[in-house]
């Protein structure tokens, strides 16, 4: 035999793809630049030459388990058929012994160091990727996204929402015309500089709307939409128009930066990388982790959107206080409503024998009342429930629309 | 060679009739373990989640090898053989058109998403049949491929029960057009994008002919179910042998049936000890406490969210009884040409046992568990699978075939949720 064989030969069968018959072979491996070929010595026919199979010519199997390898191996040898060996600790030292280069795979399946690296290379990776690698494709993917596209679907978001929860504002034809000319005087004021996509110069406008509680909200393509529940709010609290204004100019933000857009890029990734990463785990994790993070994106928008407000109100000499208290007060509100209602529920719950229990004021809060909000406002900032909510602290964000700076925003 | 007439092996009643002297039975084996398939898996999972995904068509190519090479069939490995980069090129088309079908739906394009959805219903079976070519192709024992022989023509045939499907759905639309002129007009104002009309009563008329849709469905899901399981097997080729075939029809609609009685039981089980337990816990409440109001509001919700959760679990033992009568039935009836049979002795009550053991446990580990999982309920359905051979292993001889599939069937497959293992 010519060949120089670097280990002992081994036992094996050939099926050589024509037919179900074993045919006894010697295996040997031979050391190559490439990896290992093999060498086939059949022992059906004597004198035979062996046959020679270069490293990439062979489906080379994969070692699952260091210290209880399989009872066979089975070699694929592609349109030569198959190659089955008993001997697997011999095959797998011999294959050692030429020199085999195992994957990053079968070195994670067989060495738990190597599992342990890649696993916190894993973990680490996740959290840049989902930290900067994403909101940064967003920015770059939202580029290409034509204007005329975000009109057509700004269209129909308020064409659903007119037919369903949103009614036509009651507020007085005076009032929306004043209201639109603070907002025209604010457009105009906008500096070039603010914005983050140079060429992207959508047509502001402003609308009312009724319904909805106190709100306002900016749909992609530059429309604005205010509710007359937060004008109402702001009188009623006898602020000025600038808390309005500092509202629109935080939805203006929105529009600049191209929020909504960048959102449906950023949540295109996460289903789509997070559902084939951890889909094979279970559902529950990998949509858990697909909304979670999605909040904290859409938390990181509501800051940047706050940022520009900051901004522009500085530029165009306008308070951002205003704002804050609207802010404060409005989710005020909100939490007494909704203790309110609660009240209400129980009260009628514990029983008709105290007629009619008068409604509670809601500037009059008794003490016990004072207390359970406390801890309401306590169990809200805590970093586990504010993990559950789209938008940032209330309270923080307010003292820093107040003081008109906030530490997240960059230096201009 | 056997000197046993064809008709006399073909009527493979009780085994003792079907074993003269040279059939050898060879029990199926599968020698992995639930801790080394663990390692396998969460391999996998690092590595997709460092590709960011793209790891997935290597990821199914290393477990469709871990459980292809430790399933022994008369003593040798099955082989997964697919060429990687035919898997990765399907994995790619497949988030294509993903990514296009999410861009459309996203974006309320209705006319792109009708057109896609109804190009995936018309090309299905089309998908169906690359998919079984692809995996029949990739599969090797002793050096031999599988081959899946159907022509698309075979494959649209088999499919009629998926067309019919819409036929009764149309039937079902306009019948019910016809039965109530009413609801006819609803939907006319429905289009017309007119104010909110009005339900229409609701006639025993309409309700006979929503269930006789519903039951026609069913059947023609079942027909569906038997037609491509049959082709599958009867167009199956391990070298120059072909798959032999079985069960009719009737089979399949009695393993339906069982099914459903199943289903019943259980359905009726839990709600009996739900409604135990909540009437237990009222009285409980209602004896110590005397502001009733409140926890009697609690325990309604506590025990209507039970209920909802228990349904869900109540058709878990369900979907396993389906799957191992379906199992016994194919593997008691089917067999490789005049060269081999196949028995089976799953027991269909510990496969359910352990189905809802595993269920349980994947619950509770937050999906870590799933890979014991898999490989308890692949070891049960494979052990319990024995290969009767007459003449010996040595036999089978056939062309040799090149392999040369396209790895887009079995991404869109796999995406459907057919499993390449189990």
């Amino acid at each position: 035999m010519p060949a120089p064989v670097n280990a002992d030969l081994i036992q094996g069968r050939w099926f050589d793809g024509q037919s179900s018959r074993a045919r006894p072979v010697m295996v040997g491996l031979r050391a190559t630049p490439q990896g290992p070929s093999l060498v086939l010595h059949p022992l059906s026919q004597p004198g035979a030459e062996p046959v020679v199979f270069a490293w990439k010519d062979v489906g080379w199997p994969e070692a699952w388990n260091e210290h209880k390898p399989q009872p066979r191996v089975v070699v694929d040898l592609r349109d030569h058929g198959s190659l089955e060996i008993d001997a697997v600790s011999d095959w797998r030292a011999a294959l050692a012994a030429a020199g085999e280069r195992p994957g990053l795979a079968q070195r994670m399946q067989t060495r738990w160091p190597v599992l342990l690296g890649v696993t916190a290379v894993a973990v680490i990776g996740l959290a840049l990727f989902y930290r900067y690698g994403t909101p940064w494709a967003a920015t770059q993917l939202t580029r290409f996204v034509p204007l005329g596209w975000e009109t057509s679907v700004a269209e129909n978001v308020l064409r659903q929402m007119d037919d369903g929860t949103l009614k036509p504002s009651k507020l007085s034809k005076e009032r929306q015309a004043q209201l639109k000319a603070r907002f025209d005087v604010l457009v105009q004021q906008t500096p070039t500089t603010f914005h983050r996509y140079p060429n992207y110069r959508p047509p502001l406008s402003l609308e009312f709307r009724s319904g909805m509680g106190a709100n306002a909200f900016a749909l992609p393509g530059g429309k604005i939409v205010m509710t007359d529940g937060i004008v109402k709010a702001a009188a009623d609290k006898g602020l000025p128009d600038d808390a309005l204004v500092g509202v629109l100019a935080h939805e203006i933000g929105h529009v600049v930066y191209r929020h909504t857009t960048r959102m449906v890029v950023e949540q295109g990734v996460l289903n789509m990388g997070l559902g084939l990463a951890l889909g094979d785990v279970s559902a529950v994790v990998s949509t858990g982790a697909s909304v979670l993070t999605g909040l904290a994106y859409s938390r990181s928008h509501e800051r940047e959107a706050d940022c520009y407000a900051i901004a522009l109100m500085r530029h165009t000499a306008l308070p951002t206080a205003p704002m804050g208290k609207l802010l404060l007060a409005i989710a005020h509100d909100e939490e007494e409503e909704e203790e309110n209602k609660k009240k209400e529920e129980e009260e009628a719950k514990a029983g008709q024998n105290q007629a009619a229990a008068p409604t509670a004021e809601p500037g009059a809060s008794s003490p016990e009342r004072a207390r359970q909000r406390k801890k309401a406002e306590e169990m809200a900032s805590h970093p586990v429930w504010s993990l559950l909510s789209s938008h940032p602290d209330t309270v923080a964000r307010a003292s820093e629309l107040e003081k008109g700076h906030a530490p997240h925003c960059a230096k201009n | 060679m056997s000197q046993v007439p064809s008709d006399q092996a073909g009527a493979a009643g009780p085994v003792s009739t079907f074993m003269p002297q040279n059939i050898d039975a060879h029990p199926m084996e599968f020698t992995g373990s639930g801790g080394e398939y663990f390692r396998v898996w969460i391999v996998n999972v690092l590595l997709s989640i460092i590709t960011l995904g793209i790891y997935t068509p290597w990821a199914r190519r290393r477990t469709a090898q871990y459980f292809y090479s430790h399933t022994l069939v008369a003593g040798s490995p099955l082989e997964f053989t697919a060429q990687q980069r035919k898997m990765v090129m399907g994995f790619v088309l497949l988030m294509l058109i993903t990514l296009a079908y999410n861009i459309a739906a996203n974006t309320g394009q209705d006319a792109a998403v009708g057109v896609l959805l109804l190009t995936g219903a018309v090309l299905s079976p089309l998908i169906w049949g690359s998919a079984m070519r692809f995996r029949l192709g990739a599969t090797r024992w002793r050096g031999l491929r599988l081959q899946f022989t159907a022509n698309w023509k075979e494959v649209y045939i088999a499919s009629w029960p998926l067309f019919a499907l819409a036929l009764v759905w149309f039937g079902v639309f306009f019948g019910m057009q016809l039965l109530s002129p009413e609801l006819a007009e609803v939907l006319q104002e429905v289009e017309e994008e007119a104010a909110r009309p009005k339900m229409p009563s609701f006639t025993p008329a309409m309700g006979a002919l929503l269930l006789l849709g519903m039951v026609l469905t069913v059947l023609c899901f079942i027909r569906l179910e038997y037609n491509y399981k049959s082709l599958l097997v009867l167009k199956a080729q391990v070298g120059a042998e072909k798959g032999r075939w079985k069960p009719v029809y009737m089979d399949f609609v009695k393993v339906w049936l069982a099914t459903v009685a199943v289903f019943i039981l259980c359905v009726v089980g839990f709600s009996a000890l739900i409604g135990i337990l909540a009437g237990s816990s009222i009285a409980l409440v209602a004896s110590q406490s005397s502001r009733l109001g409140l926890w009697m509001f609690v325990i309604i919700i506590v025990s209507i969210i039970a209920g909802i959760f228990m349904l869900i679990l109540a058709s878990a033992p369900a979907r396993a009884y389906r799957e191992a009568r379906m199992f016994q039935l194919m593997w008691n009836n089917i067999g490789v040409s005049q060269v081999a049979r196949f028995k089976c002795h799953l027991k269909s009550g510990s496969y359910v046992g352990l189905r809802i053991k595993n269920m349980l446990l994947t619950l509770l580990t937050l999906g870590l568990y799933r890979p014991f999982a898999r490989v308890s309920e692949y070891r049960m359905k494979c052990e319990s699978v024995t290969l009767h051979v007459k003449g010996g292993v040595e036999q089978v001889a056939g062309a040799m075939v090149r392999q040369q599939q396209n790895g887009l069937g079995d991404a869109l497959a796999d995406a459907a949720g057919l499993d390449l293992i189990g």
